[in-house]
């Protein structure tokens, strides 16, 4: 479903994704980690065709990402990192123009719009009264997911999709993910959150400094590296040691 | 959270249509509402352009009546002058808006990963742009449309007419701005947009600003067109083209009427297929640079090293003695080399209003020229140094919005009791950044030219006056910088704020004039430094004791 080609994008003298290939295949949930700055939202974003790629190419449901641009960007959904919304729509406002960018008819986009509220909790008049710049945090959360699966894409990208989100809406969207990955729906999931990693993906992708350290199932990878947890074999891989004991050194210093 | 009904599984996808009337529609509202939003209901948006758009348009309908005086005379004069005028306004709001329109941060996050093709953002975009133009052509040009009709040549056809050239010029004015952009982005680079966005914007507003001028020359040849000596080169400017389209269509008809026309039709359309069809591929690199952070050529902190370096030294460190003046200062001073946003409000708003003391300069003691008014010699010197007080005015104005608004929060939460040292700092940095720096290059250029060397003392007024402009903008604790949000960054008042100060500066030039004229000039001095003195005192204890109001 999602294939990599040596996939590389420098800025500059600087290579932020170091020709990275993998092959995803359909109803797949593929958690896609590693430190801060290592290629991941980078990586993302050149596969939603926001970044064109320095060098590589990849292909998305077997169409080219940079010959095809548009039918790949129509079968796919993107949740950004930043959670950027048009602040002064409200949020129906926007959830329509989102609709009518991928030719939704707007009776079709407002019955699936309904759904997906009635799923997260929100109510219609919040959606039509309240401008979303006046959103909590985790409301919008819940406005950019709706809107990146708004027309039911087989290719769902997720960049730190549960920040935000409150406990309840977070189970929800867990079980939401999976259910979709066993209708055959392809997942990429980008999060620091690795016990929530472990327990949904079916599949761990670790890169860093934007080149491939591990792939491979959670228990597997765990178990292959005697380190316990997914978060143990993490930080091995990419933080160093002594972490802990860092710390705690640090916070001596606040002593009066 | 309980199960909602399954959602059906996409069919093969269609054909997809064009998306752009939905763009059209989000950009507009956009526009009209401002990009961020504080106010809770959709009723309680903050107050935007649109909510002031009735006011500028009946502000610019009341100008346009000036064309009625024009009745009588040819339709090409009158046509000039109203396309001259347009353009002026025209580029003014483009240098103004197309920044933020055309390059918007987040907007890759929301947009790019959307089935649509910069090419159809741009249209969508240009389409808004080009609507609200005409909004604000249509007011000023009303009286024209009629007026026309009572031109010496000219009659009924002048309204539809007027309207088909003013589209034309619309069009152009977009497709320039766009092509300016477009340009800087081939040559330069998209690693540098930040600063050709900010240099493209200044440039426009300054053309525009000097398109203005273009009415004076009317008169140089009687409103007739004829390409003699004295005025061929009136021709190559874009507000004669389509002059000459409303000369040919309701007025003389005359050959070289028809050259301007069909040159001006040809501009256009050359200008539109240049921005959309020839060098669309540098407006798409430009929106994906948005998402880069382009890769240091040197490391970042020896760059921006500098300026703490030199706050640190005297002067500067005797100056800032206070820890959260420095601070502001330092903040401010950061803002004004580094941020996109705020480099795009402040130097394009502060441009056209310098270029009208260099005009002045220039029209009254250029090469071959005399200060001709009988016991006003030096009055353009002096209302240059005095004008200079508008840069702090103006720029701390600008300096109180940002898109990081929400950070300033902080200003509220640190143990300070109210915002006097936050603008006292900002005053400072506008001061050393970007008044004494304007204020030096106008008295270089004032000394540099023609007759103006012996009246350069006609400057000090100015520089007598500045510390009391300047902290004028923040009285009442108004100056805190950064600190709201973006979309409140039009109001229509600061308009007539500009034009009482200019009015104020004209009357203190006056003043500084006729003492010099009449030997007062000694006396006058020492009088003004005593009034501005006490003046920036009273002002300095104000601000100082400003606490905090309620953000809302």
């Amino acid at each position: 479903m999602i294939s990599l080609q040596n996939l590389t994008k420098r800025f500059g003298s600087q290579t932020a994704v170091d020709a990275l290939s993998l092959e995803i295949p359909a109803g797949q949930i593929v958690g896609f980690l590693g430190p801060n700055g290592a290629g991941k939202s980078t990586t993302l974003k050149m596969l939603t065709g926001i970044l064109a790629p320095t060098s590589g190419t990849a292909t998305i449901c077997g169409f080219d990402l940079l010959k095809d641009t548009i039918e790949v960007k129509r079968r796919v959904g993107f949740v950004p990192e930043s959670g950027a919304v048009f602040e002064s729509l409200t949020g129906l406002e926007y959830l329509e123009m989102v609709a009518a960018l991928y030719a939704i008819p707007s009776e079709a986009a407002r019955a699936r719009i309904r759904q997906f509220i009635a799923f997260f909790d929100l109510s219609f008049e919040t959606l039509t009264d309240k401008l979303l710049g006046a959103y909590s945090k985790g409301m919008r959360r819940k406005v950019v997911i709706t809107a990146a699966l708004l027309h039911n894409p087989p290719v769902v990208f997720f960049d730190e999709p549960l920040d935000g989100l409150d406990a309840n809406a977070a189970v929800g969207f867990k079980a939401l993910i999976q259910t979709l990955a066993r209708e055959g729906k392809t997942i990429v999931y980008s999060s620091h959150i690795l016990d929530v990693v472990e327990r949904v993906c079916d599949r761990v992708v670790i890169i860093d400094k934007g080149r491939l350290l591990l792939d491979g199932r959670p228990d597997e990878l765990v178990a292959s590296h005697a380190s316990g947890t997914l978060e143990k074999l993490f930080t091995q891989l990419t933080g160093g040691t002594e972490l802990e004991q860092r710390a705690q050194d640090f916070a001596k210093t606040f002593r009066p | 959270m309980n199960g909602p009904p399954p959602i059906p599984a996409s069919p093969p996808l269609p054909p997809l249509a064009s998306p752009q009337k939905a763009l059209h529609k989000l950009f507009l509202t956009l526009f009209l509402r401002g990009r961020s939003s504080r106010g809770l209901r959709k009723q309680g948006a903050p107050q935007s352009v649109g909510s002031k758009l009735g006011l500028v348009l009946l502000i610019y309908a009341g100008v346009g009546l000036v064309a009625l005086a024009f009745v009588g005379q040819p339709v090409f004069a009158m046509s000039l002058y109203l396309h001259a005028m347009t353009l002026v306004f025209l580029g003014m709001f483009m240098a103004a808006s197309c920044g933020e329109v055309l390059f918007n941060k987040e907007e890759s996050d929301i947009l790019l990963h959307r089935p649509v093709t910069p090419r159809v953002l741009l249209w969508a975009k240009i389409g808004v742009l080009v609507r609200v133009s005409l909004w604000l052509a249509g007011a000023f040009n009303l009286a024209g449309f009629f007026a026309g009709i009572g031109a010496s040549d000219g009659g009924w056809l002048f309204p539809p007419a007027h309207v088909i050239s003013t589209v034309l010029e619309a069009l152009f004015c977009a497709g320039s701005v766009v092509v300016v952009y477009q340009l800087c982005l081939r040559w330069f680079g998209r690693e540098r947009l930040d600063g050709l966005m900010t240099m493209a914007q200044v440039i426009v507003a300054i053309v525009a600003v000097l398109a203005g001028q273009i009415p004076q020359l009317i008169g140089r040849f009687n409103g007739h067109l004829n390409f003699n000596f004295h005025s061929w080169w009136v021709c190559l400017l874009p507000p004669a083209w389509f002059a000459g389209l409303d000369d040919l269509i309701a007025g003389s008809r005359s050959g070289p009427s028809a050259i301007l026309a069909v040159a001006g039709i040809t501009a256009t359309a050359a200008i539109l297929w240049l921005a959309f069809e020839k060098l669309a591929r540098d407006y798409e690199s430009g929106l994906q640079s948005l998402g880069e952070a382009a890769a240091p050529k040197r490391p970042r902190g020896e760059r921006r090293r500098w300026l703490a370096t030199l706050a640190g030294r005297p002067p500067l460190r005797w100056w800032l003695r206070d820890p959260v003046a420095r601070a502001s200062f330092l903040l401010v001073a950061a803002y004004l080399f580094r941020d996109r946003d705020v480099k795009l409000r402040v130097y394009p708003g502060l441009a056209p209003m310098l270029v009208w003391p260099v005009i002045l300069l220039f029209q009254t003691h250029g090469p071959g020229k005399t200060d001709g008014f009988s016991g006003l010699s030096g009055f353009s010197i002096a209302f240059s140094g005095i004008y200079i007080g508008i840069i702090p005015m103006l720029a701390l104005d600008l300096l109180r919005y940002s898109q990081q608004w929400q950070a300033a929060d902080l200003f509220r939460v640190v143990p300070m009791n109210g915002p006097g040292p936050l603008c006292d700092g900002a005053r400072r940095a506008v001061l050393c950044v970007l008044t004494l720096p304007v204020a030096g290059a106008l008295a270089l250029l004032a000394w540099q030219i023609g007759s103006a060397n012996s009246l350069l003392p006609l400057l000090l007024p100015g520089i007598i006056a500045l510390p009391v402009y300047a902290m004028l903008a923040c009285i009442g604790g108004r100056a805190v910088p950064l600190s709201l949000p973006t979309e409140e960054a039009k109001p229509a008042g600061r308009g007539a704020t500009m034009v009482a100060v200019m009015l104020l500066s004209g009357l203190l030039a006056l003043v500084a004039t006729l003492s010099w004229n009449f030997g007062w000039f000694k006396w006058l001095l020492p009088a003004e430094v005593v009034l501005a003195a006490g003046l920036y005192l009273l002002m300095r204890a104000s601000v100082g004791a400003a606490r905090w109001t309620s953000p809302e």
